[in-house]
């Protein structure tokens, strides 16, 4: 009877999937391959469901000699700046020669082979598509990047079915809690999911030196959306800003999407908040920050969250962002290189801008550490489709690579490598490889990584 | 003091919200289509508007000239060949056929640009306001956006009234057999229609893209509002539609002063409301006057 009941949700679950893909980009062509390799997939369904849940070997991996990864990122949709390095990095990977040749797990060497997929920015697809993964394409991992919308689906579905996972850039609270955790006391470990990047108290290790710089026992101005990423900064920052003494001001849970702002600035300006925070949707900012220039509300510093992160915001707000601090996680400042082939992140960046045209992002680093922490993870495993053995590695690892040392073990949760993020502002470009745009990125409060060099000064928002 | 801010703010939204709306009234007015496209249609004028710029070298601010009358030729084109066969047979093919375009330019979009999203910068305009006082300041751009609303909607008032090609317009749009009885070309004066519709819609296109910052998904969003100021206007009135525009405008502003989920909420329970006292808008006219 159970089985039968775990094959027809196989089967409702299907129309949908393919009704998603049909929407995708792909050819007629291929849309007809994976409505045939669906209709395999749907009779073993629900028997490899069964195998993940009893924790029976060798579940994955339709072909024993080779390694099969997943890579779950938002390349279209309202998160697609995260993903626009993917193509480029992706492309670097599979030139190293640890993905070129294969994995080396004990005496036997594996081919391995990376699918991509696009969560569209949204987190019914994501789910989707991890499923369509582990089930269709029998993946032996999964690892993904680029917020809450896409990772977290990703994770759960990797947890229900049990595949190894390995998730980047999003707040890790946000993540555990998206697993079902609890981030103020994180005892719970989540069996086939770890994760690296960094959290609240790493944003307030970036902000609070760069505040204190600017302003002494100032007033904080609170931006937070009615959101999964919104309602856990609510939570968490007016204890950390009353902590030093300085005080929060809440803008209220506005509604992701809202064409004014008139009210939040008034209340801003009536309390004179000289610092200003947020973590809202980028095209929000750009509408707020416009009505605060406009209607007198100006800030001494502005460190934002999930916004100007890459360079598409810059463009769009134009001189607006000049001073505008935010957190930086990676770039071609970092004194670090590559676990695979040793290249440093300066001349990777250098290759991004030259292959693409484009400006570096921050993306480039932390999507190419997930292959890394692939490879660190196999190569620790006796075994790359034991999924058990594999899952178990995941909280082993500690290794430096592009985004410098993560040690998985020693994280504020199991399964959480933290990178230190460093305090960077947009300033107009100057000359020089990396900063020779309209506007550019430069690392300017160093306080958590001391690593990585500052290369400009800290300045006042609006003087 | 607060509370009055809040409606001159209000007020200035609102103007933005009528620009959009006032295409969506004159289709609809005029050749009963409701173009579900109309959102999609505003936001492929931003980025229409982001590869002229670079390549005409005409400043942000003035790029309308080259966008509304691409716009407006497209309009045509659209209405002619388009929407005027599915209008031939049945009102719920044409609401089909603008359903499929919206998605159609959705995709183009997010095919040809990514998702990146845009803005147009119109310099100093955006940051700049008047200070009337410590509370109240007028934002010069949302100024600007109101003023461009309450010309096009005169403009095309004027058109429909005093122009020989407006009154034919009018015309069909009231009778259309005995409009076609004295020679009246419908067709033609449709596409006519479709064209002044599209080219405000490229008018709110850009000034969206001034206002904000866009994606190719954005446009349901905003087709959303615009409904919402035509219905609350009623159907077909170009004035109740600029009165829709400014209700809903006051209704978000109030509404987020209470509490900043109301300002979201707000302008569509007002328009509830106005469904269910006078489900017939608060100017009800069949055709455009």
């Amino acid at each position: 009877m159970s089985t039968k009941d775990e094959s027809s949700t196989g089967l409702t679950d299907k129309p949908a999937g393919l009704a998603a893909e049909a929407r995708s980009a792909l050819s007629r062509r291929d849309f007809l391959k994976a409505t045939g390799a669906g209709a395999f997939a749907v009779a073993g369904g629900g028997l490899l469901a069964a195998c993940g849940s009893s924790g029976l070997k060798g579940a994955g991996g339709a072909n024993t000699k080779e390694i099969v990864i997943g890579y779950v990122s938002p390349q279209t949709g309202a998160l697609a700046e995260f993903a626009t390095p993917d193509n480029f990095v992706l492309g670097k990977i599979r030139q190293t020669s640890a993905y070129k040749n294969g994995f080396r797990i004990g005496n036997k060497t594996y081919k391995v082979k990376i699918i991509e997929v696009d969560s569209q920015s949204d987190p019914n697809r994501a789910s989707e598509v991890a499923k369509q993964l582990i089930l269709n394409q029998h993946v032996d991992m999964v690892v993904t990047s680029s917020a809450p919308e896409t990772t977290n689906p990703v994770a759960g579905a990797c947890e229900s079915e049990g595949v190894p996972c390995i998730a980047t850039v999003v707040p890790w609270e946000s993540w555990y809690a998206g697993l079902g955790g609890d981030p103020l006391k994180p005892t719970t470990t989540f069996k086939y999911n770890s994760m690296f990047f960094f959290g609240v108290p790493e944003f307030a290790g970036c902000f609070i030196p760069m505040w204190r710089r600017i302003s002494n026992d100032g007033v904080v101005a609170e931006m937070f959306p009615n959101d999964a990423d919104g309602n856990a900064f609510r939570a968490a920052w007016p204890g950390i800003i009353r902590s030093i003494h300085y005080t929060p001001v809440d803008g209220g849970a506005y509604t992701d999407g809202t064409t004014d702002y008139t009210s939040m600035i008034s209340l801003f300006k009536q309390k004179n908040c000289e610092i200003y925070m947020n973590c809202p949707l980028p095209p929000d900012f750009n509408t707020f920050w416009k009505q605060a220039s406009q209607e007198g509300y100006k800030p001494k510093l502005a460190t934002v969250a999930k916004v100007l992160l890459f360079p598409p915001d810059v463009v769009a707000l134009g001189s607006l962002v000049n001073n505008i601090a935010t957190d930086s996680w990676w770039s071609p400042f970092v004194p670090y290189k590559s676990s695979l082939d040793g290249q440093s992140a300066s001349s990777l960046t250098e290759d991004y801008q030259s292959a693409t045209g484009q400006q570096w992002t921050q993306a480039i680093g932390s999507t190419y550490s997930l292959f890394e922490v692939a490879k660190e993870v196999f190569s620790l495993a006796s075994d790359p489709h034991d999924r058990q053995d594999v899952a178990d590695k995941l909280f082993k690892v500690d290794y430096e690579g592009i985004c410098g040392p993560i040690n998985f073990g020693k994280g504020p949760a199991p399964g959480v490598g933290i990178i230190e993020p460093v305090g960077v502002q947009w300033k107009p470009g100057r000359s020089g490889k990396f900063t020779d745009f309209h506007y550019a990125m430069y690392v300017v409060d160093n306080s958590l990584n001391k690593n990585i060099p500052v290369n400009a000064t800290l300045d006042p928002t609006n003087a | 003091m607060t509370i009055l801010n809040d409606i001159i703010q209000g007020i200035l939204l609102g103007g933005l919200f009528a620009l959009f709306a006032c295409g969506l009234s004159l289709m609809f007015g005029v050749m009963d289509v409701i173009n579900l496209a109309h959102g999609d249609v505003a936001v492929a004028g931003v980025y229409l508007a982001v590869v002229l710029i670079p390549a005409s070298h005409i400043p942000a601010l003035w790029i309308f000239v080259l966008v509304v009358p691409a716009f407006m030729i497209g309009g045509y084109l659209v209405q002619r060949y388009l929407l005027q066969p599915s209008l031939d047979s049945g009102a719920i093919t044409t609401l089909l056929v603008t359903f499929g375009l919206s998605i159609v330019l959705e995709n183009v979009l997010l095919e040809v640009f990514t998702a990146n999203s845009y803005s147009l910068n119109v310099g100093s305009l955006v940051s700049s306001s008047w200070q009337v006082s410590s509370q109240i300041s007028v934002p010069y751009l949302d100024l600007v956006i109101l003023g461009v609303a309450i010309v096009v909607l005169v403009a095309l008032q004027l058109f429909l009234v005093r122009t020989r090609t407006g009154r034919l317009v009018r015309a069909v749009a009231d009778d259309r057999e005995a409009a076609e009885l004295v020679g009246a070309n419908y067709r033609h004066l449709f596409a006519v229609a479709a064209a002044l519709a599209f080219g405000t819609v490229a008018f709110a296109g850009l000034a969206l893209g001034a206002y904000t910052q866009v994606s190719p998904t954005a446009g349901p969003t905003y087709l959303l509002y615009g409904f919402e100021a035509v219905v609350i206007g009623g159907l077909g009135s170009l004035w109740g539609t600029l009165a829709g525009g400014l209700v809903l405008g006051v209704a978000t502003t109030l509404g987020s002063q209470v509490d900043p989920n109301l300002g979201s909420m707000l302008p569509h329970l007002v328009f509830l409301f106005v469904l269910a006292v006078r489900p017939r808008g608060f100017f009800p006219k069949r055709a455009v006057t």
